[in-house]
């Protein structure tokens, strides 16, 4: 494998494919595990928030926000108005649901010990005794597996009171989710950790005033948790060297579509989406006609904008985005419009319903794509594809109907002839494919 | 009896929206130079002072500028919401629309409430709005009041692309969701206010969102209780569409015929302000008017239906004396009344006057001045000491003056008080109750229904005269609440019947005419 990246080595997945990597034996006899947390405990929490900082670690979870900033902006001594000191929560944001993703699932089955101690370093580093696992309701084994994980480490006085004699108290909670996509939006998440309806808040205030229960709160992905050990263990240097400027460390990139090694790749940040592509063992079945590079919200990227960096930075300056690092490979036996089809089912279905754009947006995109799908389309229904993603785009309280309008406005900006043959022949019978594949794929019942 | 009118805290007239603005009031810098200045925000091209912390919907209410900011989810009397998008406008190095509702006014900043950039935004949140809207217009309850019409007039597309099935509600199209209040879920817009005003302002709970997104219910929490508050008629009020109505007035009449009269409810001690909407003096229905003192947005469902008593078909409005040979109480002209009533007011040894606590206080000082030579006055209301029955407004007092009447130095009545009178005047005009007299004579002034007086011949009562009078919303006067604030109201309809204002009444019994 080439990465063309010396100072690149594995941070998260170095044993991932080895018999019983998710144990706590392992992990500190192979992993040098919670030697970071030892570390980190003997050091004040500025130092640690500093290191982060110092590390250009990003947020993992699709917005890629500055993970040592985020750290920063939690209030030091927080009192209500009585005058009682206020606690402290940390949440981890294991709602892992954009199509296209798995990362997270694979650290919560195979290291999820990494995860709780870059928890715990975070509780250090914020002031936190308290922190909560949200985890998407559909990952009953995964949960059961965190479960055994938590328990091992209280087990062996990572959590709990009084952490290696640091006089630090923390304790985890796996909190479960109903199974909602926008729940893995930071206030939707704590507002359904709350008992709430999972829909986002009005922000000001952020979490990191008014957060869970009313108190300061910290939401981090689970990658962004796993990736602290490293950072604190090596020093945050030989983290940041591995990616370019503003973008340290790795990521993981979840491939899957048309290649022919579909799966997790840790990866640095300076390989190409071609390169990843390769890596993955090349297109399957055909030649590469589009590339969504960061989960299903991501712009799409045509066959040649695929030379494109996989960081932050280069992904925003092509017009999409690197997400939550979903890459979905298509090749050209894919109908762009059926495709995207599917996935504006699935936002159709997800949106929370409480801004009138998204809400009513999702499914009239949804709906139209359908037509234009069985045959009733026109040239006027692409103009207005255009003009529903401009009034959606940027006018709510979150990023989902920005999320909406990514595939929908790329495909039809990017593969416009595709939607204009379907439009002239009547539709996917038109052009003789009678077995739409969008209907196996799942996403909504409509 | 005029000082209490001119001292009173006369009742608004509204503007045309009634329930979408607070009482803020513009606000200027202490004049003192070594004062610090109050900021100033800049909207549409004018500068305005506002204090710190007010949002720019609430600068904009401060000046009456609310008219250019449309909204759906924002209400004063609620929590903000920030969802329906529609109050949006343009601040000046923001990088994009906001909400003005929750975001905070800031000194210097620079806000457009019409620029291109915000009608188009309004004009894409009409356009998505009214894809699943039923265009029932023409037998919707709300058409005239709505606010959908009105912001799809100002700021809406005037036609649309949306080619598709319109989302249909099957179980909900006409849900009763309690003996008061019908749900047609296919014209909501999702504001929420209806479930925010359940969980903040009366605190009850008992309406939800169910499903998500497109599929997005409302519904009540226990389907087999239903709705339970007691304010449930306000939801229609700040519903902007027709998706909540109450089966009061619901297919009763169209909004555009209604005359609109500010007055104030007598349903209890509280004083809610109110506007009378009739139609050719024939009362509609009460919507509450805002008073931040009193009763902010809101009114009871007990008081906004009380306007059935003075609609009542039953109510007495001519004068009656009983017949001399069967004693039946029968109809008469008021001349005929007033000379018997008159001669036996004079003809009695002993009077005791009964004033109910839902006269007015001009009233209660009139009665006062007639009777305070030749009678002994109590006044009486039959509910007891006032206690509140809830958070908000209902109180167990359901007469509106009890605090006045008894201001003017009347003690309340007791059982005893009527031994050895023999004639009992009793003015009752409201909700008091009648006072339970046997033995003596009795004439009764005020507002009475058949059924009243029916029980009360059972009873062997013997009633000397009925003669009718006013109610509240056909008379002006003042009203002291429960916390002691007077409110003075003029007359909202006129009266159809044969009753006569109280002074005249009073002229009629114990003047020297006759």
């Amino acid at each position: 494998m080439m990465y063309n990246n010396e100072h690149f080595e594995p941070v998260i997945t170095p044993n991932v494919s080895k018999p019983g990597c998710e144990t706590i034996d392992f992990y500190m006899q192979n992993e040098e595990g919670y030697k970071a947390l030892e570390k980190a405990l003997k050091m004040k929490p500025a130092e640690v928030v500093d290191e982060v900082k110092k590390s250009n670690l990003r947020g993992r979870g699709g917005a890629g926000f500055p993970t040592g900033m985020k750290w920063s902006f939690m209030p030091p001594n927080p009192v209500d108005a009585n005058g009682n000191v206020k606690p402290k929560y940390l949440v981890c944001n294991a709602d892992e649901g954009e199509p296209g993703t798995f990362k997270d699932r694979l650290i919560f089955t195979k290291t999820p010990h990494r995860m709780i101690e870059g928890m715990i370093i975070g509780g250090h580093a914020i002031g936190s005794n308290k922190g909560f696992v949200y985890v998407r309701g559909e990952w009953h084994k995964e949960i059961r597996l965190m479960q055994k994980a938590l328990d091992d480490a209280y087990a062996k006085g990572f959590l709990g009171k009084n952490i290696l004699g640091s006089g630090f108290n923390f304790d985890l909670v796996i909190y479960k989710g109903a199974g909602a996509y926008i729940c893995g939006e930071e206030t939707a998440l704590l507002n359904s950790l709350e008992g709430k309806r999972g829909e986002p808040r009005l922000k000001p205030p952020f979490p990191a005033q008014v957060g869970a229960y009313g108190m300061p709160s910290c939401v981090n992905n689970v990658e962004t948790f796993a990736a602290v050990p490293y950072i604190i263990q090596k020093g945050w240097e030989k983290y940041a060297k591995m990616g370019p400027e503003r973008s340290g460390g790795t990521r993981l990139i979840c491939v899957s579509g048309h290649v022919n090694k579909p799966g997790v790749y840790e990866l640095p940040m300076n390989l190409s989406i071609n390169d990843i592509i390769e890596l993955a063992g090349g297109v399957k079945g055909g030649k590469l006609k589009a590339v969504i590079p960061g989960g299903a919200s991501a712009p799409m990227l045509r066959a040649d904008e695929c030379g494109v960096l996989t960081d932050y930075d280069s992904l925003a300056k092509a017009g999409t985005m690197a997400g939550s690092g979903g890459l979905i490979v298509m090749n050209d036996t894919v109908s762009i419009p059926e495709a995207t089809y599917t996935l504006l089912k699935f936002y159709e279905h997800e949106s929370c319903g409480q801004c009138s754009q998204c809400r009513e947006g999702s499914h009239w995109l949804a709906r139209m794509f359908k037509r234009i799908l069985d045959g009733g389309g026109t040239q006027e229904d692409l103009d207005y594809i255009a003009k529903i993603c401009a009034n959606m785009a940027g006018q709510t309280i979150c990023a989902f109907a920005d999320a909406v309008t990514g595939p929908a406005l790329s495909s039809v900006r990017k593969f416009r002839s595709e939607f204009e043959e379907l439009i002239t022949k009547g539709g996917l019978h038109g052009i003789g494919r009678t077995e739409s594949v969008s209907h196996e794929m799942g996403g909504a019942h409509v | 009896m005029k000082w209490v009118v001119l001292m009173s805290n006369p009742i608004s007239i509204p503007k045309e929206d009634l329930n979408y603005t607070s009482g803020k009031l513009p606000v200027h810098s202490d004049p003192n130079p070594e004062a610090k200045p109050l900021p100033k925000v800049t909207i549409d091209g004018k500068a305005y002072e506002f204090k710190p912390g007010d949002t720019i919907m609430q600068v904009a209410e401060r000046y009456r500028l609310h008219e250019d900011i449309p909204r759906y989810c924002y209400h004063p009397g609620m929590p903000i919401a920030g969802t329906c998008r529609m109050c949006t406008v343009e601040v000046e190095k923001a990088p994009k629309l906001m909400t003005s509702c929750s975001t905070p006014a800031g000194d210097g900043m620079v806000v457009h409430t019409r620029s291109e950039k915000v009608l188009k935004s309004r004009n894409g949140v009409m356009d998505f709005l009214l894809t699943n809207h039923p265009l029932d217009c023409p037998v919707c309850d709300k058409a005239g009041e709505c606010e959908l019409q009105d912001y799809t007039f100002e700021y809406g597309p005037q036609e649309s692309n949306f080619k598709e099935e319109k989302r249909v509600y099957e179980s909900a199209t006409t849900k009763k969701l309690s003996d008061k209040i019908t749900l047609n879920m296919n014209r909501c817009v999702h504001c929420e206010r209806c479930v925010r005003f359940t969980d903040d302002v009366t605190k009850t709970n008992d309406l939800v969102m169910v499903n998500r997104g497109w599929h997005k219910e409302l519904t009540v929490t226990d389907e087999k209780v239903g709705l339970v508050n007691d304010y449930q008629g306000c939801l229609t009020d700040f519903c902007p569409v027709g998706a909540l109505t109450m089966n009061d007035f619901r297919f009763e009449k169209r909004v555009w015929f209604l005359d609109k009269m500010p007055s104030l409810c007598d349903g209890c001690s509280k004083g809610c302000n109110i506007e009378v909407h009739h139609d050719k003096e024939v009362v509609q229905r009460y919507v509450p008017i805002f008073n931040e003192k009193v009763n902010n947005h809101w009114m009871c469902d007990e008081g906004r239906l009380s306007y059935h008593t003075y609609a009542d078909a039953n109510r007495i409005v001519s004068p009656l004396l009983p017949d001399t040979a069967s004693g039946r109480l029968s109809s008469t002209n008021w001349e005929t009344a007033a000379t018997i009533v008159n001669a036996r007011v004079k003809s009695a040894s002993k009077v005791l006057v009964v004033v109910g606590t839902d006269a007015t206080n001009e009233e209660a000082m009139l009665i006062k001045g007639h009777f305070s030579a030749r009678a002994e006055l109590k006044y009486h209301s039959g509910f007891g000491e006032n206690k509140a029955l809830d958070h908000l407004l209902r109180q167990s007092d359901k007469t509106p003056n009890t605090k006045g009447v008894a201001a003017i130095g009347l003690a309340p009545m007791q059982a005893t008080d009527v031994n050895g009178k023999d004639l009992v005047v009793v003015f009752r005009q409201g909700r008091a109750q009648i006072p339970k007299v046997e033995g003596q004579d009795v004439i009764l002034v005020g507002v009475y229904a058949r059924e009243e007086i029916d029980a009360l011949k059972a009873s062997n009562v013997r009633i000397q005269a009925v003669l009718p009078s006013l109610a509240t919303i056909e008379k002006e006067g003042s009203f002291t609440n429960c916390d002691g604030i007077t409110q003075s109201f003029n007359a909202a309809v006129a009266h159809r019947g044969k009753a006569l204002a109280l002074p005249k009444i009073l002229a009629a019994l114990v003047g020297d005419k006759h």
